[in-house]
Protein backbone atom coordinates (compact mmCIF):
# COMPACT_ATOMS: atom_id res chain seq x y z
CA UNK A 1 0.00 0.00 0.00
CA UNK A 2 2.11 2.96 -0.97
CA UNK A 3 0.37 6.09 -1.29
CA UNK A 4 1.72 8.98 -3.87
CA UNK A 5 3.88 11.19 -2.39
CA UNK A 6 1.86 13.82 -0.30
CA UNK A 7 1.83 17.55 -2.44
CA UNK A 8 3.91 19.71 0.20
CA UNK A 9 3.10 23.43 0.64
CA UNK A 10 5.99 25.47 1.52
CA UNK A 11 4.33 25.78 4.90
CA UNK A 12 4.93 22.15 5.57
CA UNK A 13 8.53 21.84 4.05
CA UNK A 14 9.40 24.84 6.86
CA UNK A 15 7.52 22.85 9.30
CA UNK A 16 8.93 19.59 8.50
CA UNK A 17 12.26 21.34 8.29
CA UNK A 18 12.03 22.34 12.14
CA UNK A 19 10.89 19.10 13.50
CA UNK A 20 13.68 17.53 12.32
CA UNK A 21 16.23 19.29 14.31
CA UNK A 22 16.70 18.65 17.95
CA UNK A 23 13.50 19.75 19.85
CA UNK A 24 14.10 22.25 22.69
CA UNK A 25 14.34 20.57 25.97
CA UNK A 26 11.64 22.56 27.62
CA UNK A 27 8.61 22.41 28.89
CA UNK A 28 6.41 22.99 26.02
CA UNK A 29 8.82 22.70 22.87
CA UNK A 30 6.41 22.56 20.26
CA UNK A 31 5.57 25.92 21.61
CA UNK A 32 8.96 26.86 21.15
CA UNK A 33 8.93 25.65 17.63
CA UNK A 34 5.73 27.38 16.48
CA UNK A 35 6.84 30.59 17.73
CA UNK A 36 9.78 29.93 15.23
CA UNK A 37 7.59 29.12 12.80
CA UNK A 38 5.20 31.77 13.29
CA UNK A 39 2.19 29.50 13.58
CA UNK A 40 0.16 28.65 16.66
CA UNK A 41 1.15 26.01 18.94
CA UNK A 42 -2.00 23.66 18.25
CA UNK A 43 -1.73 23.73 14.77
CA UNK A 44 1.79 22.17 14.97
CA UNK A 45 0.64 20.09 16.77
CA UNK A 46 -2.19 18.80 14.16
CA UNK A 47 0.71 19.02 11.48
CA UNK A 48 2.77 16.86 13.76
CA UNK A 49 -0.23 14.21 14.25
CA UNK A 50 -1.31 14.46 10.26
CA UNK A 51 2.44 13.72 8.91
CA UNK A 52 2.55 10.73 11.49
CA UNK A 53 -1.08 9.33 10.34
CA UNK A 54 0.16 9.88 6.69
CA UNK A 55 2.92 7.70 7.39
CA UNK A 56 5.05 10.97 6.23
CA UNK A 57 6.59 11.18 9.85
CA UNK A 58 8.32 7.92 10.52
CA UNK A 59 9.21 8.09 14.11
CA UNK A 60 9.65 11.19 16.47
CA UNK A 61 12.29 10.12 18.93
CA UNK A 62 15.87 10.16 20.15
CA UNK A 63 19.06 9.14 17.89
CA UNK A 64 21.33 7.54 20.53
CA UNK A 65 25.41 7.46 20.18
CA UNK A 66 25.76 3.75 19.99
CA UNK A 67 29.03 3.41 21.13
CA UNK A 68 27.95 5.54 23.90
CA UNK A 69 25.51 2.72 24.75
CA UNK A 70 27.78 -0.16 24.28
CA UNK A 71 27.01 -0.62 21.10
CA UNK A 72 30.47 -0.13 19.30
CA UNK A 73 30.26 -2.02 16.60
CA UNK A 74 28.52 -2.09 13.53
CA UNK A 75 28.43 -4.54 10.25
CA UNK A 76 26.97 -4.14 6.69
CA UNK A 77 26.12 -7.67 5.70
CA UNK A 78 26.33 -7.28 1.71
CA UNK A 79 24.11 -10.83 0.46
CA UNK A 80 23.90 -12.27 -3.21
CA UNK A 81 20.52 -13.30 -3.04
CA UNK A 82 18.73 -15.67 -6.00
CA UNK A 83 16.12 -13.04 -6.93
CA UNK A 84 13.34 -15.82 -6.39
CA UNK A 85 14.49 -15.57 -2.40
CA UNK A 86 15.00 -11.57 -1.45
CA UNK A 87 11.26 -11.46 -0.26
CA UNK A 88 11.66 -14.00 2.05
CA UNK A 89 14.72 -13.25 3.10
CA UNK A 90 14.77 -9.57 3.38
CA UNK A 91 11.58 -10.67 5.53
CA UNK A 92 13.96 -13.14 7.76
CA UNK A 93 16.65 -10.39 8.16
CA UNK A 94 14.43 -7.61 9.46
CA UNK A 95 12.98 -9.85 11.98
CA UNK A 96 16.73 -9.96 13.54
CA UNK A 97 16.38 -7.29 16.68
CA UNK A 98 20.02 -6.70 16.13
CA UNK A 99 18.99 -5.79 11.97
CA UNK A 100 18.41 -1.88 12.00
CA UNK A 101 18.07 -1.36 8.49
CA UNK A 102 17.35 -4.10 5.73
CA UNK A 103 17.16 -3.02 1.76
CA UNK A 104 17.13 -4.38 -1.73
CA UNK A 105 19.69 -2.17 -3.47
CA UNK A 106 20.33 -2.57 -7.73
CA UNK A 107 23.65 -4.05 -8.46
CA UNK A 108 25.82 -2.61 -10.20
CA UNK A 109 28.47 -3.37 -12.60
CA UNK A 110 30.91 -5.64 -11.37
CA UNK A 111 29.04 -5.62 -8.14
CA UNK A 112 26.86 -8.64 -7.05
CA UNK A 113 25.34 -8.13 -3.78
CA UNK A 114 21.45 -6.73 -3.69
CA UNK A 115 20.34 -7.24 -0.31
CA UNK A 116 22.01 -5.08 2.67
CA UNK A 117 21.86 -5.99 6.30
CA UNK A 118 23.04 -3.03 9.30
CA UNK A 119 23.64 -5.07 12.31
CA UNK A 120 24.59 -3.44 15.82
CA UNK A 121 26.31 -5.54 18.30
CA UNK A 122 28.69 -5.21 21.55
CA UNK A 123 31.51 -6.88 19.57
CA UNK A 124 32.75 -7.91 16.21
CA UNK A 125 32.41 -11.71 17.28
CA UNK A 126 28.40 -10.57 17.94
CA UNK A 127 27.83 -9.78 14.72
CA UNK A 128 29.39 -12.15 13.11
CA UNK A 129 27.28 -14.70 15.03
CA UNK A 130 23.93 -12.84 13.41
CA UNK A 131 25.28 -12.85 9.95
CA UNK A 132 25.77 -16.43 10.46
CA UNK A 133 22.26 -17.14 11.71
CA UNK A 134 21.00 -15.16 9.06
CA UNK A 135 23.12 -16.94 6.54
CA UNK A 136 21.73 -20.27 8.41
CA UNK A 137 17.71 -19.24 7.91
CA UNK A 138 18.23 -17.97 4.22
CA UNK A 139 20.27 -20.65 3.14
CA UNK A 140 22.58 -17.88 1.50
CA UNK A 141 26.50 -18.23 2.53
CA UNK A 142 27.31 -15.62 -0.43
CA UNK A 143 28.01 -12.61 2.33
CA UNK A 144 30.55 -9.84 2.61
CA UNK A 145 30.85 -8.41 5.81
CA UNK A 146 31.99 -4.72 6.20
CA UNK A 147 32.93 -3.76 9.63
CA UNK A 148 33.10 0.24 10.15
CA UNK A 149 35.75 1.26 11.39
CA UNK A 150 34.96 4.91 11.47
CA UNK A 151 32.19 7.32 11.39
CA UNK A 152 32.94 10.34 9.67
CA UNK A 153 29.51 11.72 9.56
CA UNK A 154 26.09 11.08 10.89
CA UNK A 155 23.17 13.72 10.71
CA UNK A 156 19.97 14.37 10.00
CA UNK A 157 18.65 14.92 6.77
CA UNK A 158 18.41 18.84 5.68
CA UNK A 159 14.64 18.98 4.19
CA UNK B 1 17.42 18.91 45.97
CA UNK B 2 13.59 18.53 46.94
CA UNK B 3 12.13 16.52 44.13
CA UNK B 4 9.66 14.21 44.21
CA UNK B 5 10.71 11.30 42.78
CA UNK B 6 13.20 11.67 45.04
CA UNK B 7 11.01 11.73 47.91
CA UNK B 8 9.11 9.00 46.57
CA UNK B 9 11.90 6.66 45.16
CA UNK B 10 14.75 7.14 47.67
CA UNK B 11 17.32 5.54 45.11
CA UNK B 12 17.47 7.67 42.68
CA UNK B 13 19.25 10.34 44.24
CA UNK B 14 22.54 8.25 44.17
CA UNK B 15 21.92 7.87 40.50
CA UNK B 16 22.05 11.92 40.63
CA UNK B 17 25.58 11.84 42.30
CA UNK B 18 27.20 9.85 38.96
CA UNK B 19 27.97 12.03 36.35
CA UNK B 20 29.23 10.53 33.23
CA UNK B 21 27.74 7.04 33.67
CA UNK B 22 24.23 6.26 32.85
CA UNK B 23 22.22 5.63 35.62
CA UNK B 24 19.40 3.05 36.14
CA UNK B 25 17.01 5.69 35.40
CA UNK B 26 18.85 7.20 32.72
CA UNK B 27 18.43 3.36 31.04
CA UNK B 28 14.79 3.05 31.14
CA UNK B 29 14.69 6.88 29.83
CA UNK B 30 16.32 5.52 26.82
CA UNK B 31 14.76 3.04 26.50
CA UNK B 32 11.21 5.05 25.89
CA UNK B 33 13.47 7.44 23.89
CA UNK B 34 13.40 5.03 21.15
CA UNK B 35 10.05 5.56 20.62
CA UNK B 36 7.92 8.24 19.53
CA UNK B 37 7.13 11.06 22.12
CA UNK B 38 3.71 12.57 22.82
CA UNK B 39 2.05 15.24 20.40
CA UNK B 40 0.79 17.41 23.00
CA UNK B 41 1.59 20.68 24.44
CA UNK B 42 3.61 19.18 27.69
CA UNK B 43 5.10 16.08 26.23
CA UNK B 44 7.46 15.29 28.59
CA UNK B 45 4.81 15.13 31.32
CA UNK B 46 3.06 12.24 30.55
CA UNK B 47 6.14 10.39 29.28
CA UNK B 48 7.71 10.91 32.98
CA UNK B 49 4.84 9.62 34.23
CA UNK B 50 5.26 6.70 32.29
CA UNK B 51 8.59 6.24 33.85
CA UNK B 52 7.52 7.06 37.73
CA UNK B 53 9.60 10.22 37.76
CA UNK B 54 8.92 14.06 37.63
CA UNK B 55 8.51 15.96 34.69
CA UNK B 56 11.52 18.50 35.51
CA UNK B 57 13.73 15.42 36.58
CA UNK B 58 13.31 13.64 33.41
CA UNK B 59 14.49 17.34 31.70
CA UNK B 60 17.19 16.89 33.98
CA UNK B 61 18.40 13.86 32.66
CA UNK B 62 18.07 14.58 29.21
CA UNK B 63 19.80 17.70 29.03
CA UNK B 64 22.72 15.68 31.41
CA UNK B 65 22.08 13.39 28.72
CA UNK B 66 22.26 15.56 25.70
CA UNK B 67 25.78 17.36 26.86
CA UNK B 68 27.68 13.92 27.72
CA UNK B 69 26.55 12.87 23.73
CA UNK B 70 24.50 9.90 24.90
CA UNK B 71 21.57 11.44 23.16
CA UNK B 72 22.82 13.42 19.78
CA UNK B 73 19.10 14.81 19.34
CA UNK B 74 15.59 14.30 19.85
CA UNK B 75 14.02 14.81 16.22
CA UNK B 76 11.34 13.72 13.97
CA UNK B 77 12.41 10.96 10.72
CA UNK B 78 10.26 11.61 7.77
CA UNK B 79 9.46 8.69 5.01
CA UNK B 80 12.12 10.78 2.33
CA UNK B 81 10.26 8.67 -0.47
CA UNK B 82 6.61 10.00 0.86
CA UNK B 83 8.00 13.54 0.72
CA UNK B 84 9.40 12.79 -2.58
CA UNK B 85 12.93 12.87 -2.07
CA UNK B 86 15.46 10.62 -3.29
CA UNK B 87 18.28 8.74 -1.54
CA UNK B 88 21.15 6.39 -2.22
CA UNK B 89 23.88 4.48 -0.81
CA UNK B 90 27.46 4.81 -2.53
CA UNK B 91 30.62 3.60 -2.19
CA UNK B 92 34.18 4.81 -3.34
CA UNK B 93 37.83 3.01 -3.31
CA UNK B 94 39.86 5.59 -2.44
CA UNK B 95 44.36 4.57 -1.19
CA UNK B 96 44.33 3.98 2.43
CA UNK B 97 46.31 7.28 3.11
CA UNK B 98 44.02 9.70 1.88
CA UNK B 99 40.43 7.98 2.87
CA UNK B 100 40.30 11.03 5.61
CA UNK B 101 40.83 13.66 3.64
CA UNK B 102 38.56 12.64 1.12
CA UNK B 103 35.74 11.53 3.39
CA UNK B 104 36.17 15.76 4.80
CA UNK B 105 35.27 16.33 1.50
CA UNK B 106 32.42 14.44 0.85
CA UNK B 107 31.14 15.25 4.40
CA UNK B 108 31.17 19.35 3.39
CA UNK B 109 27.73 17.92 0.96
CA UNK B 110 24.81 18.54 3.24
CA UNK B 111 23.08 15.78 0.83
CA UNK B 112 25.21 13.28 2.58
CA UNK B 113 23.92 12.19 5.61
CA UNK B 114 25.86 9.13 6.59
CA UNK B 115 29.91 8.24 6.21
CA UNK B 116 31.61 5.49 7.09
CA UNK B 117 34.66 4.03 6.56
CA UNK B 118 35.01 -0.32 5.85
CA UNK B 119 37.45 -2.37 5.73
CA UNK B 120 37.36 -3.54 2.42
CA UNK B 121 38.66 -2.58 -1.37
CA UNK B 122 35.67 -0.05 -0.88
CA UNK B 123 36.46 1.89 1.95
CA UNK B 124 34.64 4.76 2.06
CA UNK B 125 30.69 3.93 2.47
CA UNK B 126 28.30 7.23 2.37
CA UNK B 127 24.46 7.72 1.87
CA UNK B 128 22.74 10.48 0.29
CA UNK B 129 19.51 12.11 0.44
CA UNK B 130 17.77 15.32 -1.54
CA UNK B 131 14.66 16.78 -3.07
CA UNK B 132 15.08 14.68 -6.23
CA UNK B 133 16.94 12.33 -8.00
CA UNK B 134 18.57 15.01 -10.50
CA UNK B 135 20.49 16.48 -7.13
CA UNK B 136 21.65 13.05 -6.30
CA UNK B 137 23.18 12.67 -9.95
CA UNK B 138 24.95 16.19 -9.84
CA UNK B 139 26.48 15.62 -6.70
CA UNK B 140 27.36 11.57 -7.75
CA UNK B 141 28.83 13.35 -10.97
CA UNK B 142 30.44 16.03 -9.20
CA UNK B 143 32.63 13.13 -7.09
CA UNK B 144 33.12 10.92 -9.65
CA UNK B 145 35.79 13.71 -10.95
CA UNK B 146 37.42 13.24 -7.75
CA UNK B 147 40.74 12.52 -8.82
CA UNK B 148 41.35 10.76 -5.64
CA UNK B 149 38.46 8.33 -6.25
CA UNK B 150 39.18 5.53 -7.99
CA UNK B 151 35.96 3.50 -8.76
CA UNK B 152 32.80 4.34 -7.14
CA UNK B 153 29.72 2.53 -7.25
CA UNK B 154 26.33 3.79 -6.53
CA UNK B 155 23.64 1.43 -5.48
CA UNK B 156 20.28 2.79 -5.11
CA UNK B 157 17.37 0.55 -2.67
CA UNK B 158 14.88 -1.12 -5.07
CA UNK B 159 12.91 -2.10 -1.57
CA UNK B 160 13.04 -1.72 2.11
CA UNK B 161 12.57 -4.26 4.24
CA UNK B 162 13.35 -2.35 7.74
CA UNK B 163 14.17 0.91 8.89
CA UNK B 164 14.43 0.38 12.57
CA UNK B 165 17.34 1.31 14.99
CA UNK B 166 16.48 0.62 18.47
CA UNK B 167 18.71 -0.99 20.96
CA UNK B 168 18.32 -2.75 24.50
CA UNK B 169 19.87 -0.54 27.27
CA UNK B 170 21.41 -2.45 29.57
Amino acid sequence: MRRPARVLTQKDRSIIGALAQDIPLVGRPFKALASKLGIEEQMLLERIRDYKREGLLRKYSAALNHRKIGFRHNAMALWNMPEKDITEAGGIMASFREVSHCYARKKAPGWKYNLYSMIHAKSRRECLRVVRAISRRTRCEDVKILFSTKEYKKTAVVY
Amino acid sequence: MNHPSLKKNKPYRRHLLRDGKLTAIDKRILERLQQDIYFVERPWKPMARELDISEVFLLQRLCRMKENGVIRRISATFNPARLGFASTLAAAKVAPEIVDQVAERLNGYHEITHNYRRDSEYNLWFTLVARNRRVISRVINRIRQYRDINSLIVLPAIRLFKIDAKFPIK
